[in-house]
């Protein structure tokens, strides 16, 4: 196995774009060409494109022959579109860090993009609901939120969570956003805005839960020996996991405790020889308040049953025990499915360059993780980064 | 003048049940009888949930149906406020629910009828309620008991 380098990275702007699925692939093949000044589209020799829904979304399948047709690619090597629901992004890094590593690609793009705007909302949600086992959960008409409604609802009865600590979750992240310019939301928000928003699926509003985003991000991936050709702070990928206990909602034991997080995070750290005490930075899948607080206890961030206190004391914030969701997370950012994976992983990378604004730059930080929980918290996705 | 052009027709999101279209079909003429039942593996005994054609444990395509308990008490519970799918944007707020079935280790989300999110409560008693769609269709609900 090659180690393997991210070696740049560019983003459209997330937000409600007044963009198509294509031409969000555009701007995000454009902003990575950009950023890697010896590299041209004809170097790519493989593709990956991380997309969840295109085919509800943009009515669009057989996207990644469309987006190397966007970006004036012709692969020789291995061409992919990733689907992994909320965690299509980091599956398609992860498909092209496995096909560098055992040489089968030299130089390969990844590609996320997501449209999700469409002009009707509730065909948007339709499409959220088929996310989760469509005959058997979906059909009773749950969806996200719902779920993760129903894990705060079991967190806060057995570990005493509070409704205030769900809120400051989103409090920090949209606090970061606001240093993001690519961030769909650029507002603070405050505990009383968030605990007094609409309803969603209670004890859920509007503001714990992350918007209906249009996004696209692209990095570049290839082998360490190859890195410094294009960049002089390459970021590694040290290690992995992956872990799935299957897609029905009732096929976790608990709400509370996501074991296939337990399981991923701890075959990441082990493959990457590290422990979760060596963690400067982590993207964690806030998809909603409550993941993120459920995330610090599972990875071991801090206890279980104490993720509402971790937040509160501050200890995942830039100067405690780990810096969580720098870019502003899923719930300041936006979440354009297929592009999440790939943007948590540039926010490492600007992070390692020293090249993000003042306000969220966590000088020093030498190690980081990204992780995406995909249908309901059933299936995790970790990867552990380095500074090169 | 101008046409009004028909749009396609498209899948729901209830199974489609007839023998046509699945080799489960057994769960649904047994669900409109009012049994709920799943499938168990005649060779390692496994449950399974939701009915299967195959042993997920052993690979047997031996299985057999088994009734399930139709009572059951609520573990968590929501209601769907805003963001309901298409088809259900005017049932909200509709209650969901995830339900431990009686005597067996088993849980289910379901929709839970007929009573508001503000009167439920963690270990409410439900029981099974079996809903008819327009085409003759069956699916599967609770409601309080």
């Amino acid at each position: 196995m090659r180690k393997v380098a991210i070696v740049g990275g560019g983003l459209a702007k997330f937000g409600i774009r007044n963009a198509t699925w294509k031409e969000l692939a555009q701007e995000a093949g454009k902003a990575v060409f950009d950023d890697v000044k010896n590299l041209a589209p004809k170097d790519i020799d493989s593709l990956f494109v991380g997309a969840a829904q295109p085919e509800r979304f943009a009515f669009q399948t057989h996207v990644a022959p469309m987006a190397a047709e966007q970006l004036g690619i012709f692969p020789t090597r291995v061409v992919a579109r990733t689907e992994l629901a909320c965690a299509s992004g980091q599956a398609a890094i992860r498909y092209a860090w496995a096909c560098i590593a055992s040489g089968l690609s030299e130089i390969a793009l990844c590609v996320g993009v997501e449209k999700m705007n469409i002009p009707n909302m509730a065909e948007a949600q339709t499409s959220m609901t088929n996310v989760l086992d469509r005959e058997w959960d979906g059909v009773h008409g749950a969806s996200a939120p719902p779920y993760f409604a129903m894990c705060a609802q079991r967190h806060m009865k057995e570990y005493g969570t509070t409704r205030e600590q769900l809120a400051l979750v989103s409090v920090k992240n949209h606090h970061f956003s606001t240093t993001n310019p690519f961030a769909q939301f650029q507002k603070e928000f405050t505990v009383e805005k968030v605990i007094t928003g609409p309803v969603v699926a209670p004890p859920l509003t509007l503001f714990d839960c992350c918007g209906i985003t249009d996004g696209a991000a692209a990095v570049i991936l290839t082998s360490a020996e190859r890195a410094k050709e294009f960049t002089d702070v390459p970021m590694y990928i040290l290690g992995s996991g992956q872990s799935t206990i299957g897609n029905l909602v009732t096929n976790l034991k608990s709400l509370t405790t996501w074991e296939p997080l337990k399981v991923a995070a701890k075959e990441a750290f082990k493959s990457a020889k590290i422990t979760v005490d060596d963690i400067d930075l982590a993207e964690l899948h806030d998809c909603f308040t409550i993941s993120e607080i459920i995330e610090y206890e599972d990875f071991g961030f801090c206890k279980k049953g104490e993720g509402g206190k971790f937040i509160e004391e501050g200890q995942s914030n830039i100067g405690g025990k780990v810096a969580v969701n720098t870019r502003g997370g899923l719930l300041g950012t936006g979440h354009p499915l297929g592009a999440t994976g790939i943007a948590q992983a540039i926010e490492l990378l600007q992070q390692f360059r020293g090249d993000v604004p003042k306000e969220r730059y966590v000088k020093g930080a030498e190690l980081g993780l990204t992780h995406n929980l995909s249908g309901a918290a059933n299936m995790h996705s970790v990867m552990i980064y380095g500074r090169g | 003048m101008s046409a009004t052009i028909p749009l396609p027709y498209m899948l729901d999101f209830y199974p489609l049940e007839d023998e046509k279209f699945t080799r489960i079909h057994q769960f649904f003429t047994n669900l409109k009888a009012g049994k709920f039942t799943t499938t168990r593996c005649k060779k390692c005994s496994t449950i399974l949930w939701q009915p299967r054609v195959v042993c997920s444990e052993c690979f047997s395509t031996e299985l057999e149906w088994i009734e399930l308990p139709k009572e059951g008490e609520l573990f968590a519970y929501t209601a769907m406020v805003l963001g309901a799918p298409l088809g259900m944007e005017k049932e909200v707020p509709f209650v969901i629910g995830i339900v431990k079935l009686d005597g067996i280790d088993l849980k289910i989300l379901s929709r839970i009828d007929d009573v508001k999110y503000e009167d439920c409560e963690i270990g409410m008693r439900v029981e099974l309620k079996v809903i008819r769609l327009e085409d003759e269709r069956v699916f599967y609900r609770f409601k309080p008991k």
